[in-house]
């Protein structure tokens, strides 16, 4: 290859790197997530979020931040307790690649200096190459099968970005090996070297190398049992010429096997210059994967690490988001964007997946969820292409019970609690409010008109009667006889008492209402959201009435019939 | 049944309403162990007054000053009925036990003496009674000598108007006044209700408000009533306030059901059968109930995943048609547990009289389950059903209660009959 083309493609990844570097960092101090983020400056973020890094790297902090730096970053603790198989997987890719890049790729830079005599063509080397790839292989592999494994019947959250830097990963090491195996079993390449470094060395002595080479070094010379007096003489051009740099190549445990396969077609591997293109793939395949990197999920090889340190940080089990200044806030949600690596742990955790899997919406699940926050705050949620991915980001985010798994189970010790916090704060002001909010904006009534005039006076029994059962059932309620024993043991009725904002109807009077017939005067009423489900009314009624669960269902059915006829967004 | 809950007991008693609490508590007392299912929904239609017996015979409608007078003629009279099989020595242990029972979980009621009382009731009338609660019962001196008295009442709260009581009463009663004052704090509220006025009550605060606001209406008024919204759990420290705060007896007027005098009954027949180690399964439904020659086994819905109750005896306190024990279609009435036979009209057409009001009432209205001597629903040949199954309260055949006025009378005096043939059925056989 020439250099000038290895240099030019070298500097232009890396510059493309850079650049995404400082793009995705710039996030970091840009994305306004939570309302409490919205008014604060470049200059305020970047000042608070020196300010902490400062306090915590001079305070006793910092030896929670090395704790972290060996037993989160380094050894992946957190994710060894959730995921045994996955911890393996990722430590073996992790051990293989840094590996890889500090020894094979650097080689120039640290090989040498390290280790004096360096060539990756001798043992140990040629072994300890081939088992980082293994390494790196078999963990990407295993990673694939873990993820596989995990299927849920909701969508995961996958990008195509993702896939394809795994691919790109796949392919650096298939022409590693492939290179490598193509070099050992290459006659051109042997004849090259020899003539580079035994060129002055008579015929037949050569004749004796390759065949020495021929049985012992895997080159494909078609000759493989040569008399033994000739393999005598070829060892002794080799002791002078060749063992200084070349070890026997059966060690390579990857590369040998794929070597003698190759053998056969070396002839014709040569005649199409294999060894050329092959380097061209590997090469470029990397310098692909380093311009890319910032642009993929694999930009957590970074943000990942960074999250642990800077959560670290913060005093024993407080959760860092929710202590540090507003600056300092916002560049942790940002960070955790980057951090979260997709893993779906969360979404195993999560106390309301079962919810998520009956309403059909994936966002409620913590891993969507985050990427609704990040492109709430990118603006792309907002974007009218995008009303359906809002709607079902809002019903997610009010659904949440705010248990905190997620929080607890994230192998990047992301507070993802604070995150939803903030997430809702944000949908609220974007006009995607809680339900319970945008409901009461109009009155009963007002809502009923509103149902009339946009689907006429028809009767939804039927089309509600599996989704709304009990308020479709005439029997659940027939037998209130108007006694007032709800009403009077409803907490939300006393507590109005004495309230302007009371509650329009009382638990009695909806039960009423259905029994009239006129259950979509009921969807938009007060007690029917104010109601806090305390079930006195359900436990007293004397006639064994669903009273709470009425309401409740009401609630479910009033967010399905009044969603269908409000405008998507209130005004904010 | 696998996988369901299981328990057992001495004695279930099925039904949570005055009969099937009056079975609990007096099972408790007789040191039987004991499992109470069903809600007690139906208590909160009582009025807080105990009846014995009021009326006899019904088509006369004549009232009884002693209601053991009353028993004496109903036993004359009517041998078949429930009332007149429990001896007057039962009757009376039976009521003192109760009310004790009640005044123990903060309910008092006045002492019981051999007479029938009169109280006066929310729409001006006045209804003859046994036991009256110690809130209600300076009201009954209050009528009998009708000295100047002010009735109050508070805006918003519909099922009561002092003004009304006055208007009915006034002409025999010339010193009663009514005033109508804004009760405390919800000064922009357009309706009350009762039982959060009466929580509201419980606070020192508003208590003191609302007695400053009556004071100055009190004139020479030497008794004052309210409508009985005087506390919930804690009614004998709000209605103690009152009297003291206004220098002259205070008394409650019972309101119409469903009143806070039903839901006190209720919370506090509630905590006298849980203090008593019985065990409730509320808001649950029996779904089978078989006999073996050892027990009973009861299987209930509305317990997640299942329960059965095995029990050495059972008690049946359903009551007729709103408590469902009884139910009626196009052609009968039928017992709903077990399908006992009921005793009935022969056709549907003989439920009723014409006269919707007629004074000797509906033949439907003495339907329900025959018994033997030992409290024992009859089956279809006249013998008991099962050795160890009683019945008690409003099913039993042969009683109108409504039209007697003896509703509390026949709940808790069966019950406790009931439960001594209860007591000796067991003491024979082993506990399983």
């Amino acid at each position: 290859m020439s250099p000038a083309i290895f240099q030019t493609a070298l500097y232009l990844s890396l510059a493309l790197c850079a650049l995404g570097l400082v793009w995705r960092v710039s996030a970091w101090f840009r994305l306004r997530i939570g309302p409490d983020a919205q008014a604060l400056t470049l200059f305020e973020r970047l000042a608070a979020v020196s300010r902490g890094t400062a306090s915590a790297l001079v305070s006793r902090s910092v030896f929670r931040v090395l704790a972290a730096l060996v037993f989160d970053v380094l050894l992946q603790y957190r994710l060894f307790v959730q995921a045994k198989l996955r911890w393996f997987a990722h430590l073996l890719i992790v051990a293989g690649f840094t590996l890889l890049l500090l020894m094979h790729a650097l080689a120039a830079l640290l090989g040498d200096a390290l280790f004096p005599g360096y060539q990756p063509t001798l043992a140990p080397y040629l072994f300890l190459r081939n088992l980082c790839g293994a390494m790196v292989f078999v963990g990407a592999a295993l990673l694939l099968y873990a993820r596989g494994r995990q299927q849920t019947d909701l969508a995961q959250t996958r990008r195509l970005s993702g896939a394809a830097f795994m691919a790109l990963l796949g392919l650096v090491l298939a022409s590693g090996f492939l290179l490598e195996a193509h070099k050992i079993a290459s006659p051109q390449a042997f004849d090259r070297m020899a003539q580079q470094f035994a060129g002055t060395a008579d015929s037949a002595a050569l004749q004796a190398l390759r065949a020495l080479w021929a049985s012992e070094f895997g080159v494909a010379f078609g000759d493989p049992n040569p008399a033994p007096d000739r393999l005598e003489q070829g060892r002794e051009l080799h002791r002078n010429a060749c063992a200084s740099c070349h070890s026997v190549p059966s060690s390579a445990f990857v590369s040998y096997p794929l070597a003698r396969v190759l053998g056969p077609a070396s002839g014709l591997l040569d005649a199409g210059h294999a060894e050329i293109w092959l380097l061209y793939v590997h090469l470029f395949a990397c310098f692909l994967g380093l311009a890319s990197l910032p642009f993929t999920r694999f930009f957590h090889v970074l943000a990942g690490p960074l999250s642990l340190l800077v959560n670290s940080a913060a005093p024993e089990r407080a959760l860092p988001a929710r202590s540090a200044s507003p600056g300092s806030r916002a560049a942790c949600r940002a960070l955790a964007l980057d951090a979260c690596v997709r893993c779906g742990i969360c979404d195993a955790h999560c106390s309301v997946a079962p919810l998520a899997r009956y309403l059909g919406n994936p966002g409620l699940l913590p891993a969507h969820k985050l990427l609704a926050t990040g492109a709430l705050a990118s603006g792309r949620l907002l974007r009218p292409d995008h009303e359906n991915q809002a709607l079902q980001a809002a019903e997610g985010a009010f659904l949440c019970t705010d248990c905190g798994r997620c929080t607890s189970v994230c192998p990047v010790g992301l507070d993802l609690e604070d995150l939803w916090q903030a997430g809702r704060g944000d949908l609220a002001a974007a006009g995607l409010p809680a339900p319970a909010q945008w409901v009461q904006a109009r009155t009963a009534v007002a809502w009923a008109d509103s149902l009339e005039a946009e689907a006429g006076p028809q009767s939804y029994s039927d089309l509600y009667a599996a989704s709304a059962p009990l308020s479709a059932d005439r029997s659940s309620f027939s037998r209130c006889v108007q006694c007032q024993t709800c009403t009077n043991v409803c907490p939300v009725v006393a507590h109005s008492m004495g309230s302007e904002h009371g509650v329009d109807l009382t638990p009695q009077k909806v039960m009423n209402l259905l029994r009239l017939g006129l259950r979509e005067l009921t969807l938009g009423s007060r007690m029917v959201w104010d109601c806090a489900s305390c079930y006195q009314c359900q436990e007293h009624c004397p006639e064994s009435v669903r009273v709470a669960d009425i309401m409740c269902e009401l609630r479910a059915l009033a967010v399905r019939r009044l969603g269908a006829v409000r405008p998507t967004r209130e005004a904010a | 049944m696998t996988g369901a809950r299981q328990d057992s007991c001495d004695v279930a008693v099925i039904g949570a309403g005055m009969a099937g609490m009056a079975a609990a508590l007096f099972a408790a007392d007789r040191g039987l162990s004991c499992i109470q299912i069903g809600s007690g929904g139906g208590i909160l239609f009582a009025s807080g007054l105990l009846d014995l017996l009021g009326v006899h015979p019904v088509d006369t409608h004549r009232p009884w000053l002693s209601p053991y007078a009353a028993l004496a003629a109903l036993a004359r009279d009517e041998p078949d009925h429930p009332l007149a099989r429990v001896d007057t020595d039962s009757i009376r242990a039976a009521f003192e036990s109760f009310v004790a029972a009640l005044g123990a979980a903060g309910l008092p009621y006045a002492p019981l003496d051999e007479r029938n009382r009169s109280v006066l009731t929310a729409l001006g009338t006045i209804k003859t009674t046994f036991g009256v609660p110690l809130s209600m019962f300076p009201g009954v001196a209050a009528l009998q000598t009708r000295p100047p008295c002010l009735l109050v009442d508070f805006r918003g709260l519909r099922e009561f108007s002092a003004r009304q009581i006055a208007a009915t009463l006034g002409d025999r009663w010339t010193g009663l006044r009514h005033q109508r004052i804004e009760f405390p704090g919800s000064e922009s509220a357009s309706e009350l209700y009762a039982a959060h006025v009466a929580r509201a009550l419980e606070t020192a605060e508003t208590r003191a408000r609302t007695i400053a606001l009556v004071r100055p209406l009190l004139g020479d008024a030497r008794a004052v009533g309210f409508p009985a919204v005087l506390g919930l759990a804690r009614a004998r420290e709000v209605h103690e306030a009152f009297a003291a705060g206004l220098g002259v007896p205070v008394f409650e007027i019972p309101t119409m059901p469903t009143s806070v005098p039903g839901l006190r009954l209720l919370q506090a027949l509630e905590t006298a059968v849980s203090v008593r180690g019985v065990r409730r399964r509320h808001q649950v439904r029996v779904r089978k109930l078989a006999f073996a020659a050892e027990g009973a086994a009861i299987d209930l819905d509305g317990v997640p995943g299942g329960e059965r109750v095995y029990a050495r005896a059972v008690v049946l306190a359903t009551g007729r048609f709103s408590g469902r024990g009884l139910t009626a279609d196009r052609e009968q009435l039928r017992e709903t547990i077990l399908g006992l036979p009921v005793q009935q009209p022969n056709s549907r057409a003989d439920w009723h009289q014409r006269d919707f009001l007629a004074p000797s009432g509906h033949a439907i209205n003495r339907a329900g389950l025959r018994i033997d001597e030992a409290w024992r629903p009859l089956d279809a040949g006249g013998k008991p059903a099962w050795p160890q199954l009683f019945a008690v309260g409003s099913i039993l055949a042969q009683q109108d209660w409504m039209r007697s006025k003896c509703g509390s009378g026949l709940a808790i005096a069966t019950a406790w009959a009931a439960m001594n043939q209860v007591a000796r059925a067991l003491r024979g056989t082993a506990a399983i």
